[in-house]
């Protein structure tokens, strides 16, 4: 029967083969062939392939060439990136491999930086009160009647009787939780109406309510920015606002601080660039600052900047906590100061209420557009409890008596302006230190010079940022800086001295330099409050400047 | 009484009600002492590989065309409206030189969808959320484009707040505690923790805290959100790897993105998967170096919000130590809800705390409270004081919140009137499983476990979530309905909060409804296999049987997957 069927030569007689090899090779051949020919169509195959054979046999070469070689291909491709080169272990190599992986304690102790904990104040009572009661250090130190210069409870409205009052009616009739986030129950009739009354009070459309002052910047931005969305902003912004820029997954650009030629030149050469780049839509772009600074004090020139982000069609966006209560001549903050609408400049206010309102929660201002997109797409409005009801309507009644009575931010700017100048015009205490915040800022920022810093530390603010961030990108669980840690117990010396001498509690600005991404600065800062007296403050000042000079002559 | 209709949501003065019914709705008395139930620890038990019921196919299809259809309308829509309502689409549009705020396409399922059924959600409340909640009447305008409120308001069963133990109170030992507090300390700390914000209130709040979790140390934080979402940067960089469970909470999964932590997820409780994914990360290590990974932590949640779920618990503590990875747990919902004396997951499995690394939770649920905590052995604690960002930028919890935790915790452990913790904790474990056996005995299909104070009923097609909802107000009853993309697409549901407040006799009229709106809605679609079932037949049992039988058998394991 084989005889009878022309069995293809498939291989030259010349090359010595073992017949074997032949014979199988033919019969399968055969079989295929055979089978093959069973296929309905398989002959158009066939015939193409003796064709083209025919014509030219190399083709045919190159045609099983490309087969295979897409076979290959194909069989090669779901394999992962990084499985390719991933040597195949035995079960036991892996037992192996994870008995020998030693991970790092979950979080690294660090005995050089620890002091810290012992310097952190326990008030017994309210830390709003200008006289406290102090303990430190597991209640080794105790400190009576001290007089609280680190209250950030500016207005001291939220004392008043008339507010403790409703505070308390509004636990009586609410409890204390609200036990639900905002669209599920959660928001309350008071908690729209602090949002309709923040609205009227700063005039924009609408507002939206956040548990947590520290946590809006860095819900609000991400709720609108995406990859390709641009974001420039001040190089001294605060950690909140840091975060946010992290989280907003945009290309973030940094002018150099309140500099606004600065600001002009990266805002012209981003038009350029994207000019050229001729993009399918316009991207969302955000100046991204402070009002007050919190880590300096210095005032953002708002004229400047709307005029800027007019001019170059961006969005500006404003952290106010430092500044809302404090600023413009009811306490409206920096719109009211630069007598300009808050609703056709800035987009988006992010301000706090536990600051100079002093009650808690934080609050973004803007027209219903964005209000109504954060609602919905901002996480830390969507997936979290709304504030408690008494937070909400104590937060009402101070913008009400805000409203009804300025004179709490007048004795506020004037205490203020006071403590400032008596600061800035004192030369000897100037020799060491700078003041850095403006003097309309209820928060007096301090710190070292920068020679006085190389002196006594030999390092610099880029030299110590430098470090740090190198750290940072190492990711040195460890993250220490010596000579920021040295500046940093110099100035507690002289927190120290000034409560242990004049029993007045100052403090630090408490920084944690592992979080930073941006240089800053070690310093002290002193707030004051509208139900200070003038006298109580210069008696203070006295203290601080005996104290700062004794440490900074020192050596 | 405000008598036009507002646009705003107007001021509602409280009910004059004598203070007997105010605090009966705040909280009902027991009715029977049968109506308890005593939970037991697992002794180390870890849980079954859960059954999940699917509807039949019908249902699906229905869902996906029912989602079709809304969404090829919701184009047609923004097509006409962009080309012949210009006026109307303006923060869609680009407008002088500034990109919209969100685009089109983002927006598109908030614009078209859900705004459909907005009126289902953020519905204005006054008072207590306690047993019963007083929402605000409104009228939907112009398909939920505004409301107005004719100022009055409907009192409400309450099925919504995560109130699960009941302490949403004006009246009682935790109000005399807040008030009292406010009084004392005011209604603001100062500033930050580690400024001017740490009090002895403070100090002393925190060590309950730690002690009711079995830990050395806690730390608070004033917003749960918060707590988790400037958690991780404090400890992890991006040499470290998070294992996260695939329905880990938002708060979780930002504060992980925020450290730049490497993240692995894992299919939601599936340990095996888990196991896998470790061994395979422990060789591979960092994803380009090739590094050992420095630390491995693994998220979960205690008690899942949307699904009812617990953590497997045991397994996941064998694993971690097997691994020598690190385990993190946030038992926002299951603190104070689960476990026999209410103390959270390890209290419900019967595992010692120190086999949970971190312990983080939030106050805001079972104690009526605000805010979260992180609670881990004293060493860890003292690291993280000094790390953490919120104690140094942000604001402290306030003096009220701190009184209402101190005192609701004082209750749970009988601290406070002996008795009341228990008795709360035992009306709340009946009351989570006599819902949810009626629930399966009627038909419906419902998610997680026996003990859960959550339960999701699914109901599938989206149209049925404002069906379900609206119906359910006129009943007056205030329901959660949650759909895409809190859950996965075609599982839209209503989540039932448990609450010790109910009474057995709520809980009937609960059921009643549920059960009218359930025949109605075409809602009971259960096969039986994941419960109910006495025959192996779908379960579709009368109402009044359920409600004659289910009191009893509830108690009784075998009518549950345990
Ligand atoms: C698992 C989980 N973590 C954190 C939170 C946030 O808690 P809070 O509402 O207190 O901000 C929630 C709240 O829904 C949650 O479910």
């Amino acid at each position: 029967m084989i005889d009878s069927v022309n069995v293809p030569e498939v291989l030259p007689s010349s090359i010595p083969v073992p017949s074997a090899v032949i014979s199988s090779a033919s019969y399968l051949w055969f079989y295929f062939i055979t089978f093959f020919k069973l296929i309905p169509g398989a002959h158009y195959v066939i015939d193409y392939v003796e064709k083209s054979h025919q014509d030219d046999p190399y083709r045919t070469f190159v045609e099983v060439l490309l087969i295979l070689y897409s076979i290959v291909y194909f069989l090669s491709k779901p394999k992962k990136k990084g499985a390719v080169d991933q040597p195949k272990l035995s079960e036991k190599e892996i037992d192996n491999l994870i008995e020998e992986w030693e991970p790092e304690p979950i979080v690294v102790p660090d005995e050089r930086n620890e002091w810290r904990l012992a310097k952190i104040p326990v008030i017994e009572g309210s830390g709003a009160d200008n006289v406290i009661n102090i303990t430190r250090d597991n209640g080794k130190e105790a400190y009576a009647s001290a007089f609280n210069l680190c209250s950030f409870n500016f207005l001291q409205l939220s004392k008043h009787p008339r507010v403790v009052e409703i505070a308390k009616e509004i636990i009586k009739n609410y409890g204390v939780g609200s036990c639900g986030p905002a669209g599920f129950y959660g928001n309350e009739d008071v908690h729209y109406n602090l949002e309709y009354d923040l609205a009227s009070f700063f005039g924009t459309e609408n507002s939206v309510l956040y548990g947590q002052d520290f946590c809006v910047s860095s819900s609000v931005i991400p709720a609108f920015t995406k990859r390709g969305d641009v974001i420039v902003a001040d190089d001294k912004i605060s950690v909140s606002s840091q975060n946010a820029l992290q989280l907003s997954r945009s290309t973030v650009y940094y002018y150099k601080h309140n500099d606004m030629a600065s600001l002009e030149n990266l805002l012209h050469e981003l038009d350029e660039a994207e000019k050229k780049e001729k993009l399918p839509a316009i991207p969302r772009k955000f100046i991204v600052t402070e009002g007050i600074f919190h880590r300096t004090g210095e005032i953002a020139p708002l004229p400047e900047l709307v005029q800027l982000k007019r001019k170059y069609k961006y969005r500006l966006f404003i952290d106010e906590t430092f500044s809302i209560g404090v600023l413009g001549a009811t306490g409206r903050g920096l719109t009211e100061y630069y007598n300009i609408n808050r609703a056709t400049s800035i987009d988006i206010t992010v301000g706090s209420l536990a600051t100079a309102i002093g009650s808690s929660g934080g609050f973004v201002l803007g027209d219903n557009v964005m209000v109504r997109h954060q609602r919905i797409g901002s996480n830390a409005y969507c997936f979290s409890a709304s504030l408690p009801p008494y937070a909400v309507r104590t937060a009402s009644t101070v913008l009400q008596m805000m409203d009804e009575d300025n004179s709490s931010v007048t004795k506020l700017r004037y205490l203020s302006n006071k403590l400032h100048e008596w600061f800035q015009t004192d030369t000897e205490l100037l020799r060491y230190i700078e003041v850095t915040s403006h003097r309309d800022s209820s928060v007096l920022h301090f710190q070292l010079t920068d020679a006085q810093r190389q002196q006594k530390f030999g390092s610099s603010i880029e030299s110590v940022f430098q470090e740090s961030q190198y750290q940072q990108q190492h990711c040195i669980s460890d993250h220490f800086v010596e000579s920021w840690e040295k500046e940093e117990i110099f100035l507690q010396a002289i927190v120290d001295t000034v409560l242990i001498d004049g029993n007045i509690l100052i403090s630090r600005d408490t920084i944690v330099l592992k979080q930073e991404t941006l240089p800053v600065t070690p310093n002290i800062s002193i707030c004051c409050n509208s139900s200070m007296e003038e006298s109580q403050l210069l008696d203070a000042y006295n203290v601080i400047r005996i104290a700062i000079i004794k440490h900074c002559s020192e050596a | 009484m405000i008598s036009i209709s507002s646009t705003r949501v107007p001021l509602i003065p409280p009910e004059d009600i004598p203070l007997e019914d105010k605090k009966e709705n705040e909280f009902g008395q027991l009715t029977s002492e049968e109506y308890l139930y005593q939970s037991k620890s697992r002794d180390g038990k870890a849980l079954q590989d859960p059954i999940l019921d699917a509807p039949a196919y019908h249902v699906s299809l229905i869902t996906y065309l029912n989602y079709l259809i809304l969404i090829i309308l919701g184009h047609i829509h923004d097509f006409l409206g962009l080309t012949f309502q210009k006026e109307k689409h303006k923060d869609i549009m680009e407008q002088d030189g500034l990109a919209p705020w969100f685009s089109t396409f983002e927006s598109f399922y908030v614009r078209r969808l859900k705004q459909r059924i907005d009126d289902c959600f953020s519905r204005p409340t006054t008072g207590v959320p306690g047993r019963f909640i007083r929402c605000l009447d409104r009228v939907s305008h112009n398909l939920n484009d505004y409301f107005t409120y004719p100022g009055t308001t409907s009192m409400c069963l309450n099925l919504s707040s995560y109130n699960y133990l009941g302490f949403a109170q004006s009246e009682g030992q935790c109000t005399t505690a807040a008030l009292e507090a406010t009084d004392k300390y005011g209604v603001y700390s100062g500033g930050p923790r580690t400024r001017i914000g740490t009090t002895d209130l403070h100090v002393m709040t925190e060590k309950y805290v730690a002690q009711f979790v079995g830990k050395e140390d806690a730390i608070l934080f004033s917003m749960g959100y918060g707590t988790n979402a400037n958690f991780f940067n404090s400890f992890l960089d991006s040499k470290c790897l998070v294992i996260s469970d695939s329905l880990n909470h938002t708060s979780i999964r930002t504060g992980v993105r925020l450290s730049g932590a490497a993240v692995k997820t894992f299919k939601h409780n599936d340990m095996r998967a888990l196991e896998k994914l470790i061994r395979e990360q422990i060789v591979q290590g960092q994803s380009k170096t090739h590094r050992p990974w420095k630390k491995i932590i693994i998220c979960v949640e205690g008690l899942y919000s949307m699904e009812g779920t617990m953590a497997n618990l045991p397994k996941l503590v064998e694993l971690k130590k097997k691994y020598k990875c690190y385990l993190f747990v946030d038992e926002a919902h299951s603190i104070g809800a689960m476990g026999p004396s209410g103390r959270g997951v390890c209290d419900f499995f019967g595992i010692p705390c120190s086999d949970i690394d971190i312990m983080m939770g939030t106050l805001t649920k079972s104690f009526g409270a605000a805010g979260g905590y992180i609670a881990a052995d004293k060493w860890i604690i003292d690291r993280f004081r000094l790390d953490l960002t919120t104690p140094h930028y942000g604001e402290p919890t306030p003096a009220p919140v701190l009184a209402q935790i101190a005192s609701s915790l004082k209750t749970i452990t009988g601290d406070i009137n002996p008795g009341e913790g228990q008795e709360r904790l035992q009306r709340i474990a009946f009351n989570a499983r006599y819902l949810r056996l009626a629930l399966q005995r009627l038909g419906f299909i419902v998610y997680g476990i026996a003990d859960s104070p959550v339960i999701p009923m699914l109901l599938y097609a989206p149209s049925k979530m404002p069906a379900f909802s609206r119906m359910m107000l006129q009943r007056k009853i205030a329901v959660v309905v949650v759909a895409y993309p809190a859950t996965p697409l075609i599982e839209s549901r209503v989540r039932f909060c448990v609450s010790a407040a109910l009474t057995k006799e709520d809980i009937d009229y609960l059921l009643q409804h549920i059960n009218e709106v359930g025949d109605k809605l075409f809602l009971k679609v259960s096969s039986g296999k994941a419960g109910g079932s006495l025959d192996g037949k779908p379960p579709r049992w009368n109402i009044d049987e359920v409600i004659k039988r289910t009191p009893t058998d509830c108690k009784d394991d075998s009518f549950f997957r345990i």
